[in-house]
């Protein structure tokens, strides 16, 4: 058994050493320290068991996982269990925004019903030819007559019923169709019949020569009014964004250039194709993520579009531009422009505010948004735009949050370059939120103070990586991460280490330090380079009254705002404690001074 | 007694005089001889290790360098080679300028005039670990006089030194910048070109190596 476990140790060591587990110190260094997600289940498009070409977007809502597929075009939901729950591939209008559409557009229903109306004309003609045909057949018994008759009669009322009420025009057409081909197949069986039946007329008597029944062609396909497509189902095409609320299920449909709104039994409530504002005057409204607030306001990224996030009302008229990414331009570039003409700024290369790649709402109405760093700076990757337009996120932790802090620039093409290039952001409770690079595949997990707590992921090709991460969210304690070539859902849950922190943090928001402190000190058993946690004791101390300890802590977690306070109150203390010979010290200093000098200069004298 | 006397004369008394009355202190610092060559170096040292404690002792609350990443040779080289190259730009220019002053007394002066950062720095590092951070801002007061005092004494120093007027030390002192920037451009062309030498000739040996 022990020599069992040495081998094979021998075979799963270099895969644990291969897992990324890192983080970065106070001073920017990479230290060691302990992964806080670990690989739990992985479901993709073959468990599904439906195609799941390029999935771009995922969202968790409730207790069901949304996915949007921009290959296949549908919008597939997961249940719990990893199984499908449904697929999505064509929405049909729900009656409110039927009579919606009704109200708004001229002479729409009376199209229709001018339509339904032409399209039963057209049934009945092809129930009397058909009727006229039978009568004409010679040789039927007049009981089979009737039968044909009535089987007819029968069908031509249940195609009228279903027209009568029928809203979908394509629908309409396809009834047409069928009643077409039914009674043309109830004429070849009329035919048939009459085949059988024929009785071999008299060879002499050739005067009795009669011209044989011809079968009636299928009366004409009255012609669709094209003014009805809008009555159709609606399809996806190249969706991007998704957003489930319980407002309704948002897409932004990229290739249709519109955002659809969908109830929960996904019908149709409401379609967004016209933005007014001039931007868009010569820009298509090109949709890629879409996120909404509590009241069903729209916060939407276009491609294209640098201005910042739109903003569009519930009823989608356009509202404003909110979270705008601000350019800086350096003290060179502005003494190059100051002599330029205009007409050699127009030729320099643009200064665009970099595009944001995704945004997410927090319950309290906040944007958390992602973008790409700009040439200059990276500092604003994530950010946290409150309901005024103003990005808020606390930036307090050692570093900036915003990925990985050390990166090679521009060096060769052998290792990947640059700063990280963040595509989604999810929250979790507490304030704790993770983003995804897909630059290098890695999450990164912050707290609300903006301390990366833990660092996860790598890239490949395994069961357990992922190659190509679009999106990711939480589902409960687990985090799922939609993989867009492999067209997996991983799914990851806290390991030991990242469960304590989480906790333990859990614990500081709501001020039981105590609690807190010792879950830190767990996690310090777990991973001792963990400063973040050091810090966290120090604040018990801190409140504990023992402001020595505190300091030391706080030294180690290198909280300087702290460590001052603390500072501050030992500080005190020792001077309160001594505050006697303090005050002794002050009085004797200059009394002795001046004795001496007198003695001395009495001496003198 | 006396040479207690003497030496805090020399090391405190003297360079106070100076900084207080730069005119009146440099002309006895160079007619009367009074600047010594020794307190110059032993204020370069001090200053030097003023530059090491601060690294690893200032305040933890202000101090944003990494203890792992001490050096304290590097520390030494840092001021010693920041100071020889000064002195030595200073002095070709000023030479082509019809300066007075000579090599020693500029590597004097400047050694004198590293008098304050040492009088105030010693005292503010220690200070500095009493402070909170809201008081930190006393601490960055402190040393910021101590270095506005050090250009000044040098100002004055290479001015009276010299015997310039208040323009010509301005550029002589731009001049000594820009000398600073080509003597530091020819020594890195040197130790690159020195380096290409040294590896050529290796080669060379080891090729002579292999064909024998």
């Amino acid at each position: 058994m022990k020599l069992f476990t040495y081998i094979a140790l021998l075979f799963t060591l270099p895969i644990n050493f291969s897992i990324i587990r890192y983080n970065y110190s106070y001073f920017g260094d990479v230290i060691h320290s302990a992964p806080g997600l670990s690989y739990a289940q992985t479901f993709s498009e073959r468990t599904l068991g439906t195609p799941l070409v390029s999935p771009e977007d995922l969202v968790v809502y409730e207790d069901f996982i949304y996915i949007i597929s921009s290959g296949s075009n549908k919008l597939v939901v997961v249940n719990d269990n990893f199984n499908l729950e449904h697929s999505v591939t064509h929405f049909p209008l729900s009656d409110a925004y039927r009579d919606r559409l009704f109200e708004t557009t001229p002479l729409l229903q009376e199209t229709l019903v001018d339509y339904r109306i032409a399209t039963i004309i057209a049934i009945n003609e092809a129930r009397a030819n058909a009727i006229a045909t039978i009568q004409a057949l010679p040789f039927l018994e007049t009981e089979q007559r009737a039968a044909f008759n009535t089987d007819i009669e029968q069908l031509n009322n249940t195609f009228i019923a279903t027209i009568q009420n029928n809203m979908l025009p394509s629908d309409i057409r396809a009834i047409q169709q069928q009643a077409n081909t039914t009674y043309s197949t109830i004429l070849d069986q009329a035919f048939d019949l009459n085949e059988e039946q024929t009785v071999e007329p008299d060879p002499e008597d050739e005067t009795e020569t009669e011209d044989p029944v011809v079968k009636p062609a299928p009366v004409a396909l009255v012609t669709q009014p094209e003014s009805l497509a809008v009555l159709e189902h609606r399809r996806l095409n190249a969706p991007m964004g998704l957003d489930v609320k319980n407002t309704g299920i948002y897409i932004a449909d990229t290739g249709n250039r519109r955002i659809l709104k969908a109830n929960h039994n996904f019908e149709i409530v409401d379609v967004f194709s016209q933005i007014n504002d001039i931007t868009f005057d010569n820009l298509e409204f090109a949709p890629l993520k879409i996120t909404t607030d509590t009241t069903g306001r729209m916060y939407v990224i276009a491609r294209d579009v640098f201005e910042g996030i739109i903003e569009l009302d519930t009823d989608g008229s356009f509202n404003r531009y909110t979270g705008v990414n601000p350019i800086r331009l350096s003290p060179v570039d502005i003494f190059n422009r100051f002599w330029m003409t205009d007409a050699q700024i127009d030729r320099l290369p643009k200064f665009l505010p970099t595009s944001y790649t995704n945004v997410t709402m927090s319950p309290e109405n906040f944007i958390y948004a992602t973008s790409l760093a700009s040439s200059n700076n990276s500092d604003n990757m994530i950010q946290l735009i409150n309901p005024k337009g103003i990005d808020v996120l606390v930036r307090n932790g050692y570093h900036t949050p915003k990925g990985d802090i050390q990166f090679i620039e521009g060096m060769n093409n052998f290792v990947i370059q640059g700063p990280s290039r963040l595509v989604d952001i999810a929250l979790y409770r507490d304030g704790i939120y993770t983003v995804l690079d897909s630059r290098r595949s890695r999450l990164f997990t912050y707290d609300s103070e903006g301390n990366l707590l833990y660092i996860n992921g790598e890239a490949g090709q395994q069961l357990d990586k992922f190659s190509n991460g679009v999106a990711l969210g939480y589902f409960g304690d687990n985090l799922l991460v939609l993989d867009r070539e492999l067209r997996t859902v991983i799914v990851y849950e806290h390991t030991e280490f990242g469960q304590k922190v989480n906790q333990a943090i859990y614990h500081h928001e709501r001020g039981e330090f105590e609690l807190a402190a010792m879950l830190w000190e767990e996690v310090l058993v777990l991973n001792t380079n963990y400063e973040v946690a050091y810090s966290g004791i120090g604040k018990f101390h801190l409140r504990n009254g023992d402001y020595q300890k505190a300091m030391e802590y706080f030294q180690y977690g290198y909280d300087k705002y702290y460590y001052s306070r603390a500072y501050k109150s030992y500080r005190n203390e020792i001077i309160k404690d001594n505050f006697g010979y303090i005050f002794l010290a002050i009085l004797a200093i200059p009394a002795i001074t001046i004795t001496l000098k007198q003695i001395k200069k009495r001496k003198d004298r | 007694m006396n040479k207690v006397k003497s030496i805090l004369n020399d090391y405190l008394s003297f360079p106070r005089y100076i900084m207080m009355h730069p005119f009146d202190g440099y002309d006895e610092f160079k007619t009367e001889k009074k600047g010594k060559l020794s307190v110059a170096l032993v204020f370069i040292g001090l200053f030097a290790l003023l530059r090491i404690l601060t690294y690893q002792y200032e305040s933890f609350l202000i101090n944003e360098r990494n203890p792992m990443l001490i050096n304290n040779l590097q520390e030494l080289f840092v001021v010693a080679l920041l100071i020889s190259l000064f002195v030595t730009a200073n002095w070709s220019v000023t030479t082509l300028m019809e300066g007075k002053g000579k090599y020693k007394e500029i590597l004097m002066v400047t050694g004198y005039s590293l008098f304050p950062i040492i009088l105030i720095g010693y005292p503010a590092l220690f200070i500095s670990n009493l402070l909170t951070l809201e008081e930190m801002a006393f601490y960055t007061l402190a040393v910021g006089i101590a270095y506005f005092l050090t250009a000044w004494m040098l100002f004055m120093g290479i001015l009276n030194i010299h015997q310039y007027g208040l323009f010509k030390t301005v550029g002589a002192f731009l001049l000594t910048v820009v000398s600073m920037m080509v003597m530091m451009f020819l020594g890195l062309l040197f130790f690159d070109v020195i380096q290409q030498i040294i590896a050529f000739i290796s080669a060379i040996i080891e090729e002579l190596g292999l064909r024998r």
